[in-house]
């Protein structure tokens, strides 16, 4: 049979496939006819494989520096994502918790798996559309990075907590914005023309994380905390339409 | 080769072929679809005589998701996102193929920049993917320890995945048009140290694994399959290039930023398992070779040429396109009514489909043993075969 040594019997040479000439290099084998080795030839360079190989364990078991496993629940601490990491989806807001998502739709219309759903509502004092509720479903995203790409208003961005595994099912089913009501682009917009800001601020309404539609219609369960909502007799219907 | 179809009842009830002087009894045996070495929900049928193999039947379907049939109710740049879970190792390919696929229908005509990072993209994915390969073939095989090597070596690919796309395994990063992100500031730098760090790596690989006699004699004229056998099973990738065969479509056919690049195509002599374990081995060099001729010279220019917004409406009629991924050759094919976003039909030809059926071929008349060998050997992914 004879050892194969893998440094020395590859050969490179040319072939075509179809008329497309292909360099390649050719797997190495053990030596045969001629070139074929003695026995004892074999046998020293087999067992001396073995050592070889138990050269490169040993010298991991030797040198700890080289050790790359981290230990995670440790390092909560100093653990830092790469800025770009997919961990879960959230409503860019400003620095007075205002929104730039005026629910346009594009997200949930781009979302290949019906992962996002959108209500909007009719603002009573400057006639515009506006977000109503943002429902993410956790348990159906695939993290395909769809609704980013489609968001014309940069309302969107993924946060770095890959922490999302919880106890209830119902409680992966989120409402992303805080509130329903004007997005900072319509905010702004009144401030301008100081027509009407505070009427307009007035029709914000809070939204809970675990409001509107969850699994098993929101129910409580035997064991499990009920969950807070901000309005639990009819918390998915919009209020002025 | 005839290919001869029949249901499983009838492959079953054919007596036994042969002179039999023990006058022993055949036997079948399930191996999977719950079971460490077939890598997955696949099961093999084994018609069993002692030790050695007479007949291996693979049932297929444990893990069918209808993916194909998911396309035809999604839009193009949705349906990339669902490759990625076809061949979770080579998932960037997978999505270069559906996104060549609508370019060559659209006659989208790219910049340097998206082919090239398109092309360093690849072959680091192909390279994470031999690795993660590598280690598990040791792992059948009765090492332990090449697994944990290989899964270092990779999580430094992913990392680089990381910070660039947010994924480390289903990725969604080449789309229709362009990609996802532009690259990381860092990514060119990262590159750089994986390629330093990981080429001393594969000689260590060579020390631990190849030079090893045990896993030469394991794998040596074990699962021969012959170039006529494994063309006429429609075998491809690094399985058909074991067997002597230089299809390679990164050469044969080049797309990306291969027309640009030096490289050579691994191929084997004899199509055993020996050969297919070198095969790869050396492409995991030739990718690096491939990658460091191009991480320098990364042109500027616009990563995404279509706008998201825009609708994609292919032209009526069918389009195809295929390329190279980590196990072989994917085809991409649909079906335009030239009017809807949607494809009227999606086909995949993925790669493990076509090389899983020449687990019957290799392992004939072998031992129970060389099964699990072959099976290592031919790098099957089974969520690829099912879809």
């Amino acid at each position: 049979m004879g050892y194969i040594d893998t440094k020395k019997s590859t050969k490179a040479k040319v072939t075509t496939v179809g008329n497309t000439p292909i360099n390649v290099v050719i797997a190495p084998r053990s030596p045969s006819g001629a070139d074929s080795e003695s026995l004892l030839t074999t046998i020293f360079k087999s067992v001396k494989s073995l050592f070889v190989g138990m050269k490169v364990t040993i010298g991991y078991l030797v040198r700890p520096s080289t050790v790359v496993t981290q230990q995670y629940p440790e390092n909560r601490e100093t653990l830092k994502m790469f800025d770009r990491f997919r961990g879960q989806l959230r409503l860019i807001k400003d620095e007075n918790n205002y929104m730039n998502c005026n629910g346009c739709n594009f997200c949930e219309i781009a979302c290949p798996n019906g992962s996002i759903v959108i209500t909007d509502q009719r603002n009573p004092v400057n006639e515009k559309l506006e977000l109503e509720r943002f429902l993410w479903r956790l348990d159906s995203c695939t993290f395909c990075n769809a609704c980013l790409q489609a968001c014309p208003h940069d309302a969107l961005e993924w946060s770095d907590g890959f922490e999302a595994a919880v106890y209830d099912r119902r409680l992966l089913v989120y409402t992303l914005n805080d509130y329903a009501g004007p997005p900072v682009k319509a905010i702004n917009r009144a401030k301008k023309k100081e027509d009407r800001v505070e009427e307009l601020l007035a029709t914000m309404e809070p939204r809970k994380q675990y409001g509107g539609p969850v699994p098993l219609a929101g129910r409580k369960m035997p064991g499990v905390p009920a969950l807070e909502t901000e309005n639990t007799k009819d918390n998915a219907s919009p209020k002025h339409k | 080769m005839a290919v001869k179809i029949s249901t499983l009842e009838e492959r079953i009830s054919v007596p036994a072929e042969g002179d039999n002087p023990l006058n022993t009894q055949e036997y079948f045996i399930n191996m999977g679809p719950q079971h460490p070495a077939t890598h997955g929900v696949l099961r093999l049928m084994l018609k069993l005589d002692g030790e050695t193999v007479r007949e291996v039947i693979p049932v297929l379907g444990y893990i069918h998701r209808g993916i194909e049939k998911i396309g035809e109710h999604q839009t193009y740049r949705q349906f990339v996102h669902l490759t990625d879970r076809c061949d979770y190792l080579s998932a960037m390919m997978n999505n270069w193929a559906v996104s060549l696929m609508v370019e060559k229908a659209m006659q989208t005509q790219l910049n340097d920049r998206i082919e090239y990072i398109r092309t360093i993209m690849a072959e680091l994915e192909r390279i994470q993917s031999h690795m993660l390969w590598w280690g598990v073939l040791g792992m059948d095989l009765g090492a332990f320890t090449p697994f944990l090597y290989g899964f270092r070596d990779r999580e430094m690919i992913t990392d680089i995945f990381e910070e660039t796309i947010g994924c480390r395994l289903t990725m969604n990063y080449i789309q229709p048009g362009g990609l996802m992100d532009d690259i990381h500031p860092n990514f060119v730098k990262r590159v750089k140290d994986v390629i330093a760090y990981a080429k001393p790596k594969i000689d260590e690989y060579e020390e631990l694994l190849s030079g090893n006699v045990i896993i030469q004699e394991r794998l040596r004229n074990v699962g021969t399959i012959t170039a006529e056998q494994a063309t006429s099973l429609g075998v491809t990738g690094p399985v058909l290039r074991a067997s002597g065969v230089a299809l390679d479509l990164r050469r044969v056919a080049p797309y990306g930023a291969y027309g640009q690049v030096d490289f050579e195509v691994a191929v084997g002599s004899v199509g055993d398992c020996w050969d297919r374990y070198w095969v790869r081995v050396e492409e995991i060099r030739q990718s690096f070779r491939i990658i460091e001729q191009l991480i320098d010279n990364i042109p500027a220019g616009k990563t995404m040429l279509s706008k998201p917004a825009k609708k994609i409406i292919l032209p009526e009629g069918s389009h195809y396109a295929q390329l190279e991924t980590a196990r072989g050759i994917l085809g991409i094919y649909a079906v335009s009514d030239g009017k809807s976003e949607n494809p009227v039909r999606i086909h995949m030809r993925s790669p493990n489909y076509h090389n899983v059926w020449s687990v019957d071929a290799m392992t004939r008349n072998a031992r129970i043993g060389d099964l699990v060998a072959n099976i290592s050997s031919l790098d099957i992914v089974v969520p690829d075969i099912d879809r």
